[in-house]
């Protein structure tokens, strides 16, 4: 036990004080993805602060009581400034100068058209300067105000058609239908709209995939760093030689891994999360509230968490045996890096598929392709844990559990035999070592 | 150390017809030699002769494909924990954590043998004594020359006081100060402490200098053994060069 404390924390302080694992794992991930929130959730508000300040430019060539009456109504709801032009081409080259948003034209034969019930018609320019992403509010805003706008001139319009029949109510003929939406899943309905819970599951369905992905493909460049290190740095023989089993190594080594995995993993998802919510604090989506959730039994549980957190520990397990396997064939870090860059494919794959799309809509034979994967199982799991679906969850589990304990004995068998320190791959000819 | 209960009747290393293939190569063919205990032994050949092969197989590294190693009376491949705790190996090409300090590093191999606290300090204490690095001990072994790291390595293989200490070439690649004091440091430890030692080496003026017995070893075969002044008569030759020249048949 105390060699294997010792090997431990031996691992720790290796790959810790090791600065491109220390720089890859941890340091990136607390800082590369707060960053990145942070610069779009700077720029973003500083969007919405410019949006704010902008000015509506309006230029009235018919100057009706209609057209004043429009004027009116936008400058209740925004800042307006009624521009002194006579044509939109005077206008324009002035108009870069100012902070404004939109110029609305209103032509001549706008009010005439509109006491005569015939169609008026408005002219709107969105005044782009960049044309970034930051602009993309510049013509909702007003085209927002101009639909209010509309639907009082209809209702007023109504209400005069109507003034024979005072029983009539002009809003229910202009919405005879009232709709509500409401949200049900298995058989459990709470009153959510379903754009709003669909936005708060897919935010989960996206984010854990990921997570999972980017635990598991760390903890395999660890593990395969801690034993291609030993054989970069001709440590390896004098570890094996020290008094204690061989699989108390490979235990050592594994435990190492799992915590620095864990620490990395800790790191994206505070990291990540910042992100997330530097990002989805700014999309202006109402969430959904915990008790909604846990009304359609979708709200995660910390019974619920605890199952997560095993099934993640058992891939974890799995994925580290499997990159030590590949680990003891590579030379240096950089090869074995390289070799278990072959086992992302089997664990990117599944978790981009499943996070768009759910396994039963697949085609059967890619459903059958990603059964096969045991990384896929993890990733049902998660999900099956967070919707109830216990046979999932019973069948996922077993399966990873099977394969981490197959892949063990192997990562065992290996570590046991003299391949640890005969084992190249690519070796075209094998040499007498003396 | 843990399992120190031998009995001195025991040769430290006891190698009986030891042959090792790797694929079709065959590495080693037939060895067979003995290492008293407390005795310095020599084992000497060309690159590709099956030193390093034997070592390995005599530090429980890898397995022979037949013939049979005891250490102590202990089997390598059977009770291969049980040897280990009673051997230290120095391989040949060998590094140290680079991360960790010399300081470090000695505490952490001390760790493996010694019993309780007291029995580590001392251990350390030992080898930081050994190395002869004083101050740079605080540093990282990345910042270390091949010499000081030899020197690092000689020290943690000798301070834990092993029963046997397999080094292969010992002095390889390092200076005439340093290999100076590592030979020293050897021949203190089989003297002060009856460290029995099992080395390889290229250079013969070392292996006169350190062992006692040699064996003389080409192609996975021992061709002679014996004393070095032993050698040198049968061969009728000056030094060890000429003996290993002329038993090779290359003269």
């Amino acid at each position: 036990m105390n060699s294997l404390l010792t090997l431990f924390w031996k691992e720790l302080r290796e790959l810790l004080r090791d600065r491109k694992t220390l720089f890859g794992i941890i340091i990136v991930p607390l800082i590369l993805y707060p960053l990145m929130g942070a610069g779009i959730n700077i720029s973003q508000t500083s969007a919405q602060q410019a949006a704010a300040k902008a000015t509506i430019a309006v230029i009235d060539l018919e100057s009706s009581p209609e057209s004043q009456n429009l004027t009116v109504f936008l400058a209740l709801n925004a800042k307006v400034e009624l521009l002194q032009y006579q044509s939109v081409s005077d206008a324009l080259p002035n108009l870069d100068e100012g902070n404004y948003s939109v110029l609305i034209v209103i032509p001549q034969g706008y009010g005439q058209n509109l006491s005569q019930g015939l169609q008026a018609s408005l002219k709107v320019y969105a005044l782009f300067k960049d044309l970034s992403i930051a602009e993309t509010g510049k013509g909702t805003t007003i085209s927002a105000l101009l639909t209010v706008y509309e639907q009082v001139l209809v209702i007023q319009k109504v209400q005069e058609l109507l003034k024979n029949s005072p029983d009539t109510n002009a809003t229910t003929i202009l919405n005879p239908v009232q709709v509500t939406y409401s949200s049900a899943f298995r058989g459990k309905a709470v009153d959510v709209d379903p754009a709003q819970l669909l936005s708060a599951t897919i935010s989960q369905s996206l984010s854990f995939p990921l997570i999972v992905m980017l635990m598991l493909i760390f903890a395999m460049q660890i593990a395969a760093t801690s034993i291609a290190l030993e054989k970069e740095e001709k440590t390896l023989e004098t570890l094996l030689t020290l008094p204690m089993g061989r699989l108390t190594i490979l235990t050592g080594k594994l435990a190492g891994s799992v915590a620095l995995a864990g620490i990395s993993a800790v790191a994206y998802l505070v990291g990540f999360s910042y992100y997330i919510g530097s990002v989805t604090g700014l999309s202006g989506l109402s969430t959904i509230s915990q008790a909604d959730l846990q009304a359609l039994g979708l709200a995660p549980s910390p019974a619920t968490y605890a199952l997560i957190g095993l099934i993640i520990f058992i891939t974890v397990i799995s994925s580290l045996a499997l990159a030590v396997c590949l680990a003891v064939f590579a030379d240096n870090v950089r090869s074995a890096q390289s070799l278990v860059g072959i086992l992302f494919v089997p664990i990117i794959m599944p978790a981009m598929i499943l996070m768009f799309a759910d396994i039963s809509i697949l085609p059967i034979y890619l459903q059958w392709i990603l059964l096969a994967l045991p990384y896929t199982h993890t990733l049902l799991a998660v999900k099956a844990v967070f919707i109830g679906d216990v046979s999932v969850i019973l069948r996922s589990v077993a399966y990873i559990s099977v394969f981490t304990v197959i892949v063990l004995y192997l990562a065992a068998k290996i570590f046991t035999s003299e391949r640890v320190i005969t084992g190249r791959l690519f070796a075209r000819r094998l040499r007498s070592r003396s | 150390m843990e399992g120190l209960e031998i009995t001195s009747s025991l040769p430290a290393v006891e190698v009986q017809n030891l042959k090792k293939m790797y694929s079709s190569v065959t590495a080693l063919d037939g060895v067979t030699f003995q290492v008293g205990e407390g005795e310095i032994f020599g084992l000497i050949g060309p690159n590709g002769a099956g030193k390093t092969t034997c070592l390995r197989i005599v530090a429980t590294l890898i397995k022979p494909t037949s013939g049979s190693v005891k250490i102590f009376g202990r089997d390598v491949v059977t009770q291969d924990v049980e040897v280990r705790k009673i051997i230290s190996y120095l391989p040949e090409e060998a590094g140290a954590y680079r991360n960790f300090s010399g300081r470090e590093y000695l505490e952490f191999i001390a760790s493996f043998y010694a019993v309780g606290d007291e029995e580590k300090r001392k251990m350390t204490e030992e080898a930081f004594k050994v190395t002869g690095l004083n101050e740079r001990l605080r540093d990282r072994v990345g910042t270390y020359s091949k010499g000081m790291i030899r020197r690092l390595l000689i020290a943690r293989a000798l301070a834990v006081r092993p029963k046997l200490a397999i080094l292969d070439e010992p002095t390889g690649g390092v200076d005439v100060v340093h290999a100076f004091h590592i030979r020293n440091i050897i021949k203190d430890y089989a003297d002060r402490y009856g460290v029995s030692v099992l080395l390889s080496s290229h250079n013969m003026l070392e292996v006169e200098y350190l062992c006692q017995r040699i064996a003389l070893i080409d192609s996975g075969h021992i061709i002679a053994q014996g004393s070095p002044s032993e050698l040198k008569a049968k061969y009728g030759s000056q030094n060890l060069e000429e003996v290993f020249m002329r038993a090779t048949s290359h003269e």
